[in-house]
């Protein structure tokens, strides 16, 4: 049903051909580990952005699910975010855009 | 690499939307030797828009929309407003809007009309080079002179170019190098972004059509503001493709920030308002997208030229963010222009600045940057007013469901009643003075 969809139905359903070894997305663990407000954790539509599990005051990045967009790039207060292209053809393949 | 080994052309275009597609159409029809890198696998594979309006497109290839990969043309608007169980709206059309050339207003899936596109302009003699990164420019010379000459290509070799047209988008990586490294001009305040997510939904064609009142190919776009997006600077839409929907929100960053809520959480709170679930319910998800829109406007608009670039489209910020939300008629009009002023310098054998500089010149007289002008007040008109996008949509829903309660009072009680509650709470000079702010939107 289309009302009761989580966010992980709604990326399954976009079509994306992902660099499983490199990341176009780096994170300063330095910039986080300072980061007051964490913005990137919620700003991010597609939430490529979480709490590292093995130490909660840094960042882990999924880069496979984003829609590079580039939100979190001009929201990230202290530049802590490198945020490259994917390579070509890389990354996520709209079919309707 | 001696300089008889290496790949020269008259032009380079970075990036395949419509600005870039515009310049190297223009260009190859007037017989340069033109090259579009796109890092898609496909033109459009990485765009995402609203709809499309069409009168600079039907310039350079009139009657496009009898062959082009159109969803619907839009035949009715509407404005509406919604509040907490309550809703309002304005729909309007004219017959005229369902025959040639429909109001220059088309619904169109970005994936599928940019690679239509592409083809055209291959057609026409470009070559399109696609899943390329163009990772910076190359450069040559000091200081003044220092100039732009070429394209580093990711794990490819590079290309070199008399000019370099600069058409990378919202997200731009290569123009804002350039733009440090050419030392150009920054608009007189910075850019400015919303974020904009949308969901395709798939369902039957009769459906859309009866739920929407629309015959054959006509199509609806309707915008919508109010309690869904309570905090935020912006509004969401919904556009009838051929057996598809797409339904989204465009909002300030900063204002998404600060609301506490994140963007898939906006986008199902709107979904869910009982007027909008009515509209989609029973229908499939095909596609979850994100894109940024420039939205600083007039005041952010840049240098568009430098040493041997110029810069189109929504890397230059060209986006008209005012009701009309136009942008990619204004990437198409800033590619067209670029590009016949590339082919007059290429003519002239001059590619100096000062010879790109026809190209801001001739912006400055077209309706892209007179629009831009007119509402150059918009951005932070919106920041000043954060009741209109939810506040006053929800008081005016109200105003008119009260006003049209049917009970035993009297008509006058009733009404005074209505005005009552849209006025409780609301601090009237304030409102006032945002009435006042709100004309200069239109």
């Amino acid at each position: 049903m289309v009302l009761e969809l989580t966010l992980e139905d709604k990326l399954y359903r976009t079509r994306f051909e992902s660099d499983p070894d490199h990341s176009h997305i780096e994170v300063d663990d330095e910039v986080c580990r300072l980061c007051e407000t964490r913005i990137c954790l919620s700003i991010c539509p597609a939430k490529v952005y979480t709490p590292n599990p093995n130490d909660e005051s840094l960042i882990a990045v999924s880069h496979e699910n984003c829609l590079e967009c580039g939100t979190c790039r001009i929201a990230c207060p202290n530049e802590g975010i490198t945020w490259r292209f994917p390579d070509g053809a890389m990354g996520v393949k709209y079919r309707f855009g | 690499m001696s300089d008889d080994e290496r790949v020269q052309v008259d032009v380079i275009v970075v990036g395949g939307g419509p600005a870039g597609l515009s310049a190297a159409y223009v260009l190859a029809r007037e017989g340069l030797d033109v090259i579009v890198i796109e890092r898609g696998e496909t033109a459009g594979s990485k765009n995402v828009s609203g709809l499309l309006y069409g009168t600079v497109l039907n310039e350079m290839m009139p009657g496009f929309y009898e062959r082009a990969p159109i969803e619907r043309s839009i035949a009715k608007r509407s404005i509406g407003f919604l509040g907490d169980g309550v809703q309002a709206s304005i729909c309007f059309g004219t017959d005229e809007w369902s025959d040639p050339p429909y109001n220059n207003t088309f619904m169109v899936y970005r994936s599928q009309f940019d690679k239509w596109f592409a083809g055209e302009v291959e057609e026409a003699d470009a070559a399109l080079l696609e899943g390329m990164v163009v990772d910076g420019l190359i450069y040559e010379g000091e200081d003044e002179q220092r100039k732009a000459v070429g394209v580093n290509i990711r794990d490819d070799e590079d290309f070199y170019a008399d000019v370099i047209i600069l058409a990378d988008g919202a997200n731009a990586l290569v123009t804002s190098e350039v733009f440090e490294q050419l030392n150009m001009r920054r608009g007189k305040e910075p850019q400015s972004y919303a974020l904009g997510v949308k969901e395709i939904i798939g369902l039957p064609r009769e459906k859309i059509e009866d739920r929407f009142g629309l015959e054959n190919n006509e199509g609806m776009a309707m915008d919508l503001i109010g309690s869904p997006f309570e905090g935020l600077v912006g509004a969401g839409f919904i556009y009838t493709a051929k057996e598809s929907l797409a339904i989204g929100f465009a909002a300030k960053v900063e204002s998404i920030a600060k609301c506490g809520r994140t963007p898939n959480e906006i986008i199902d709170g709107f979904k869910q308002h009982p007027q909008v679930r009515r509209l989609i319910q029973g229908g499939e998800l095909l596609e979850y997208s994100a894109h940024l829109i420039p939205e600083g406007g007039y005041r952010a608009v840049p240098e568009l030229i430098g040493n041997g670039v110029m810069v189109v489209g929504d890397a230059a910020g060209l986006v008209n963010m005012s009701l009309y939300h136009e942008g990619s008629n204004l990437a198409m009009a800033s590619g067209k222009l670029a590009g016949e002023v590339a082919a007059e310098a290429k003519q002239k054998g001059d590619f100096s600045k000062r010879t790109l500089a026809a190209y801001p010149e001739k912006l400055e007289g077209t309706f892209v940057m007179q629009d831009l002008k007119k509402y150059q007040g918009v951005p932070e008109i919106l920041d000043h007013i954060p009741g209109v996008f939810a506040e006053y949509p929800a008081r005016a829903c109200r105003l008119l469901v009260d006003y049209f309660r049917v009970s035993e009072r009297s008509k006058a009680v009733i009404q005074k009643e209505a005005l009552k509650n849209f006025l409780r709470g609301l601090p009237k000079i304030q409102f006032g003075r945002d009435l006042l702010r709100a004309r200069k939107l239109m």
